[in-house]
């Protein structure tokens, strides 16, 4: 065998292991990678300045296309950003209604993800399975919401959709279904020898990697930062919700997977203790109230980890200025740290273990 | 509410400005909001060593026009901080012509792409950034397109050909605009 040589391996932006388009130059020595250098920009669509000039009102529907994974946490947020410049208060029962639609969300978001994950260890048939329990909460989401992506469920002030007693009953029945299916999945992604095979001791992201880079989302916990914005600065009905924040310390790609399975059967618990303490009453404020010139932050844990949005108001109905940032925005850069001295087959593994979403960053 | 994390952010900004310089809001579920304001971007180099050993994050930085439309000067960085759930926003003014300001990199390292984002849409110059390539925008486009007014219509319009304007206007004259828009004129 000859020497080792180093060479630059491009990958993407179009590339079968990416499901959106991302350039990365790699610099390889063998078929060890050296350095990874990040070229984005392909999905960036101008949407702060399409924001700027809509009103608030049309800005949820413009939100809520960000991302189609984490689609309900960006109107919530949006939401929950001019209600703080309002002062308007949202209805109790809106309130669990927005925790619901967030849980359902990251149920499926997670799947989706550990999914993908079998699918690029060459486990086609885990991918298969996976995906077949998630479609439980794709049809959940279709039957309360009537969509199976795009929720529309925020508005200012509350939310649009109820979840009546028929609606309750079925969302139970799903979740019921879904418990042992995902106690079944989390013993195989666990104990399986060609996942762990393939995804233990990979990607490796130590503590203090995670916390120079601020990482967040299930990418920081499975390395040891327990933060979790619906504990931290809880909001919504969480203050009232049993949950417990998932950590590891495995800072591996495997232990990333397991914790999105373990917050996955967290969030079930957390949609069946709404539907119980969910009090009955008004679902949303009605009327659009006036926005008054100020300034507000608002901040959720959507399913990849901490939203941020930002809104600036000058008393008109557009915003002055609207500026939000995304989890994957913050866990890209620690991409160089996980793919250093890894091997060229688990490039897509581990890019896929930061659950990134691409037209979310960029937007 | 993170009572500590809440005087710590205090502290910080209080070795610099003095005491009260934060002024604090909460929102419905009793999160604590500071708002702190530097009048020179000098003063950032300043603040972030302290805020960075008050164990602060950076979550995110947005620059902005204070009139959005670019019809009056003045343009400002709002940098958002997070302690332990407590969120501390530092709004910076910048000088006129060129509007510059301060890396915070040797302090935060994931100030690297929020930095390079506003640097080109708003083509507000960096000190001391360790690597100043385009992020999002592709460098054969103009930079700082937030910077001024794009109207919708012209945003929108970006696309359409003279076609679309003939079959618009089919058997009238042209109006002036069109004819300028087809030969890439500025209306």
């Amino acid at each position: 065998m000859c020497a080792a040589t180093t060479y630059t391996l491009p990958l993407g932006p179009l590339h079968v292991a990416l499901e959106e388009p991302m350039y990365f130059d790699i610099r390889l020595e063998g078929e060890t990678v050296r350095s990874v250098e990040l070229t984005a920009g392909h999905v960036h669509r101008g949407m702060e300045a399409l924001a700027m000039q809509r009103n608030y009102f049309q800005n949820i529907t413009l939100t809520e296309r960000v991302c189609s994974l984490c689609s309900n946490s960006h109107p919530a947020t949006y939401c929950m950003a001019v209600e703080n410049i309002c002062g308007v208060p949202v209805p109790e029962r809106a309130r669990y209604l927005r925790v619901v639609a967030d849980e359902v969300k990251r149920i499926a978001s997670h799947l989706f993800n550990v999914g993908i994950m079998a699918h690029l260890t060459g486990f086609d048939s885990l991918f298969m399975h996976a995906m077949e329990v998630r479609e439980l909460m794709q049809d959940a989401k279709e039957g309360v919401y009537g969509n199976r992506m795009n929720l529309g469920q925020c508005v200012i002030g509350g939310c649009r959709c109820d979840i009546g007693p028929e609606e309750a009953a079925f969302l139970r029945g799903q979740l019921e279904l879904l418990k042992p299916r995902l106690d079944e999945l989390y013993g195989v992604y666990e104990r399986d020898p060609l996942i762990r095979a393939r995804t233990r001791g990979i990607g490796l992201l130590p503590l203090e990697e995670a916390r120079r880079h601020a990482v967040v989302g299930p990418v920081a916990r499975a390395s040891g930062v327990a933060y979790d914005v619906r504990r931290k600065a809880p909001y919504a009905a969480y203050p009232e919700l049993d949950f417990e924040v998932q950590s590891d310390t495995g800072c591996d790609v495997h232990s990333r997977a397991l914790l999105r399975l373990r917050e996955a059967v967290e969030s079930v618990k957390i949609i069946l203790q709404c539907l119980d303490q969910m009090p009955a009453g008004p679902i949303n404020t009605g009327d659009m109230p006036a926005i008054p010139a100020g300034e507000a932050v608002a901040r959720s844990e959507a399913p990849r980890g901490e939203l941020i949005y930002y809104l600036r108001s000058d008393g008109s109905d557009t915003p002055q200025r609207l500026k939000w940032r995304v989890p994957t925005y913050m866990n890209w850069e620690a991409l160089q740290v996980m793919l250093q001295n890894c091997q060229v087959a688990d490039i897509a593994l581990i890019v896929n273990s930061i659950d990134p979403c691409i037209s979310c960053t960029e937007r | 509410m993170n009572e500590v994390a809440r005087q710590a952010a205090d502290r910080a900004v209080a070795q610099l400005l003095g005491p009260g310089a934060v002024a604090w809001t909460t929102d419905a579920c009793g999160n604590a909001f500071g708002w702190a304001r530097l009048c020179s971007p000098a003063s950032l180099a300043a603040l972030a060593p302290l805020l960075a050993g008050a164990g602060a994050r950076l979550m995110t930085v947005t620059a902005y026009r204070k009139d959005k439309f670019a019809r009056l000067e003045g343009r400002e960085i709002s940098y958002h901080f997070d302690l332990d759930g407590v969120v501390l926003t530092v709004a910076v003014c910048l000088p006129e012509g060129p509007p510059r300001v301060p890396s915070i990199t040797p302090w935060f390292q994931n100030a690297d792409w929020n930095e390079r984002e506003f640097a080109e849409l708003y083509g507000i110059e960096l000190e001391g950034h360790p690597n100043m390539r385009r992020l999002f925008v592709d460098p054969a486009l103009d930079g700082g397109v937030l910077d001024r007014l794009v109207p919708l219509s012209a945003m929108m319009n970006g696309a359409s050909t003279t076609t679309l304007w003939e079959k618009v206007f089919a058997g009238r004259e042209l109006p002036a605009w069109a004819k300028a828009e087809a030969k890439g004129e500025p209306n």
